[in-house]
């Protein structure tokens, strides 16, 4: 059974070297709303394993606030707006743990999850580095044609966070194509919050849209414009600009005044 | 033997400087790179377009106006199989992947079901590569834990280049930095003895010349318009191989230039691949301020 809590409660929902998805890809349809809450928070939460497909500006506001002690993703960057500065500084300076991963090792890695065993096999990886980058992740001989195979290991995740269209008082949640790795998250984690842009008296099923019926969510909260800068297809475009404007006060040494108006922006707070 | 061929063929052409090159040509470099790839695809195929490439998006397109009408994309946004296309965009480049398409799969099962079944054409941009076709998109720098340069990541590439029979590069700009003797890591798979599935690289293509590995080592087969051979392996940092019957590349069509420039991409978003510094900063505020998207 699902909850209605405020976006501050959801973020208190956060504790202290959890591991936390984020939801969507890269700079479309992130929590955006749900990360300005959590760096609101007077303990913001410390050494988070993050982890997401494609991570962006959500994830690099909370790796340059200094919350981010693991990074889980396949791709860390802006697209067209170029390197995820606060992420890529970190890196360079050994300042964050990565674990390199791929499609396959997180596809995998949360199909083993779901399934309940400990890992599960794939042909990617091998004749690369990819395996002295990640000594973690074993082999496994095939035991029906011998062949050498990675074992990816299964994706524990505690917190999963995703954004919405809307959501009605039944807890069935709209979600739309661009859907990532959302559907897997919902059922890897041990709790999930979902942000919508709107709440209706029911959510109805389209083509055009990803419905997730309870019970999915455990948590939902109304959240206007929650994934703001990134898109929410189809109510607003990815909001270019803005990733321009961060990428410039981050190249200039300005993160922390940017962080500073980026907290005080209203425009996902209710009344 | 090699060099006595590169040489003669040197003495045949005039260098020129890159101004002299755009100035000569009805079409840009970024134009040719597209008429590139499209020029790759064959009729039939499935197509996967990763994000942010827009070079080979605007090919791809163009190969279902020209040549090839019944191919198929599978795009990374939306993870979607599609048929119909629209024009590229930045802010509103979902109206195209979510707007047409025929089915959603979400990312787990593109990966993991979908791209291994389908085996896909795909073309990857290599922040470094070798002479055999190994490349690299990790970090450059030997210390993998203080990189010189993080970059964003591998995507899928070390999955699908260990298995698929259809991978293809393109290099918007050339340069030693990219072409090198030594990788810093390998996460995409070349001609490699190690390999027990699949197809080393078939095909790159840069804004110098187009190359294959015919016999496992990168062999330029055609140098674009005022480009020398010698230019070429100047900006490479390992010894090219070189076809026996290299050739200037064949220039686009004008009804290829057409529909690149008034149907297929008429905001120039392909150009940010090839631009740099302010330049290419004024072209995406441009873009985004036609795609309200500011």
């Amino acid at each position: 059974m699902y909850q209605s809590i405020p976006l501050s409660e959801a973020a208190n929902l956060i504790q202290d070297s959890q591991t936390i998805a984020l939801g969507g890809m890269t700079v479309y349809r992130r929590p955006v709303a749900f990360v300005r809450e959590l760096l609101r928070r007077p303990n913001r939460p410390r050494d988070l394993t993050l982890l997401c497909f494609t991570a962006g500006y959500e994830s690099d506001l909370l790796v340059g606030a200094g919350c981010v002690g693991t990074m889980r993703s396949v791709y860390f960057g802006l697209e067209s707006f170029g390197l995820a500065p606060m992420f890529t500084e970190a890196a360079q300076k050994g300042m964050i743990n990565i674990l390199e991963e791929t499609e396959a090792s997180i596809v995998m890695g949360m199909r083993a999850t779901m399934g309940g065993v400990g890992f599960m096999p794939s042909r990617a990886w091998i004749g690369t580095d990819l395996p002295k980058l990640r000594p973690d992740v074993k082999t496994i001989i095939d035991p029906y044609t011998n062949e050498e195979l990675m074992a990816f290991p299964a994706i524990p995740c505690d917190v999963a966070i995703l954004h919405g269209l809307e959501a009605d008082s039944y807890g069935n949640v709209k979600l739309n194509n661009n859907l990532g790795i959302d559907m897997e998250l919902v059922y890897i984690a041990k709790t999930v919050i979902v942000t919508v842009e709107r709440m209706v008296e029911q959510v109805e099923k389209s083509t055009d849209s990803f419905l997730l019926p309870a019970p999915g969510a455990d948590y939902i909260v109304h959240a206007p414009s929650g994934a703001w800068p990134t898109s929410c297809y189809p109510a607003y475009p990815v909001a270019g600009g803005e990733f321009m404007r961060y990428v410039d006060a981050c190249n200039a040494g300005k993160f922390d005044e940017y962080l500073t108006e980026f907290i005080a922006d209203r425009r996902s707070d209710l009344g | 033997m090699k060099s006595d061929t590169q040489l003669a063929i040197v003495k045949m052409l005039r260098i020129q400087s890159a101004d002299e090159r755009i100035q000569m040509a009805d079409f840009t470099i970024d134009e040719l790179i597209s008429v590139c790839i499209s020029r790759q695809v064959v009729d039939g195929e499935v197509l996967a377009q990763g994000i942010n490439t827009p070079l080979v998006m605007a090919g791809f397109i163009l190969a279902q106006c020209t040549h090839a009408p019944n191919v198929r994309f599978a795009s990374a946004i939306g993870q979607s199989l599609c048929r119909e296309w629209a024009p590229l965009g930045v802010g509103r480049i979902e109206d195209l992947w979510l707007g047409k398409a025929l089915i959603h799969v979400g990312f787990a099962a593109a990966a993991a079901d979908l791209l291994p079944s389908y085996n896909p054409k795909e073309f990857f941009r290599p922040a470094q590569v070798d002479a055999c076709g190994n490349f690299n998109n990790v970090a450059f720098g030997h210390d993998y834990h203080r990189p010189r340069l993080r970059l964003p990541g591998t995507g899928g590439i070390p999955d699908v280049t260990t298995t698929s029979d259809h991978i293809y590069l393109y290099v918007p700009r050339h340069s030693k930095i990219t072409f090198v003797e030594k990788l810093d890591f390998i996460s995409g798979m070349g001609h490699t003895p190690e390999r027990k599935h699949g197809h080393g690289v078939n095909y790159l293509i840069s804004d110098y010349g187009q190359f294959d590995w015919a016999n496992g080592r990168m062999r330029l087969t055609s140098y674009h318009p005022g480009v020398s051979i010698e230019q070429i392996q100047k900006k490479t940092a390992f010894q090219l191989e070189i076809a026996p019957d290299v050739h200037e590349t064949p220039p686009p069509s004008d009804e290829e230039i057409r529909l690149l420039r008034e149907d297929i991409d008429p905001l120039n978003v392909r150009k940010l691949e090839t631009l740099g510094g302010g330049a290419r900063k004024d072209l995406l505020r441009e873009i985004l301020a036609q795609e309200n998207a500011l």
